[in-house]
């Protein structure tokens, strides 16, 4: 009953590669691959950042790109 | 001949003269099997986000060019055994590409297509209005 007395709005997700029509990720844009890796460096999860399924695995063959590159950490701090 | 991408991170404590033959070694490789370099990018001197190597810094080569797919593996041998190059990576840009390319022909064909039905409504206007 009194449980949710406090009510969030969710924000609406969207997918920010559907939107700028951006339709190939390249692993050496890390100004755009940063949004979707916070300080410890992991991949946001999809249900997280409301990425479509097909440029989720985009993104994560860039950010592993990226990573071996060593333009991204594989542990941030 | 495929469209290729290449990066490389050579190491910063090498003389200039060193990493510049290291380069143009490679090129040879390329230019020698017929290939061409398209783009050459590159961009210095960088923090690494971990050592490699033990090495903090990097200098970063990317290099786009066209060559036959049976040259990579003499390409990949060189960068594997020259000490200059601390890290590659090579892709085959055509099958990156291809749902970009696909998608860009789209987004224009889509493009023309309103512009024309704009133009006609246009004229259409112009011809309403005449009368």
């Amino acid at each position: 009953m009194g449980h949710h007395k406090k009510r969030f709005r969710r924000r609406a997700k969207i997918c920010r590669f559907t939107v700028d029509k951006i339709h190939y990720i390249d692993y050496k844009d890390i100004e755009l691959l940063r949004e979707f890796t916070p300080t410890n460096g992991k991949i946001l999860p999809r249900r997280v950042t409301g990425t479509r399924p097909i440029y989720q695995h985009k993104l994560t063959r860039a950010i592993k790109r990226a990573r071996f590159m060593a333009l991204l950490p594989y542990v941030g701090q | 001949m495929p469209l290729y991408e290449l990066g490389i991170i050579v190491d910063p404590e090498v003389p200039p003269e060193d990493e510049a033959a290291a380069l143009d070694r490679l090129e040879a490789i390329i230019t020698d099997a017929d290939g061409t370099i398209v783009e050459k990018d590159a961009r210095g001197r960088r923090q690494l986000a971990y050592p490699i190597k033990k090495k903090n810094y990097g200098v970063y080569h990317f290099w786009t060019f066209e060559v036959g797919g049976d040259v990579l593996e003499k390409l990949n041998f060189e960068l594997r055994t020259n000490d200059v190059v601390m890290r590659s990576l090579i892709l085959n840009l055509d099958r990156e590409l291809k749902r970009k390319r696909k998608l860009d022909k789209k987004r224009d064909e889509r493009a023309a297509k309103k512009a024309a039905k704009r133009a006609a409504a246009a004229e259409a206007d112009a011809a309403a209005d005449a009368s």
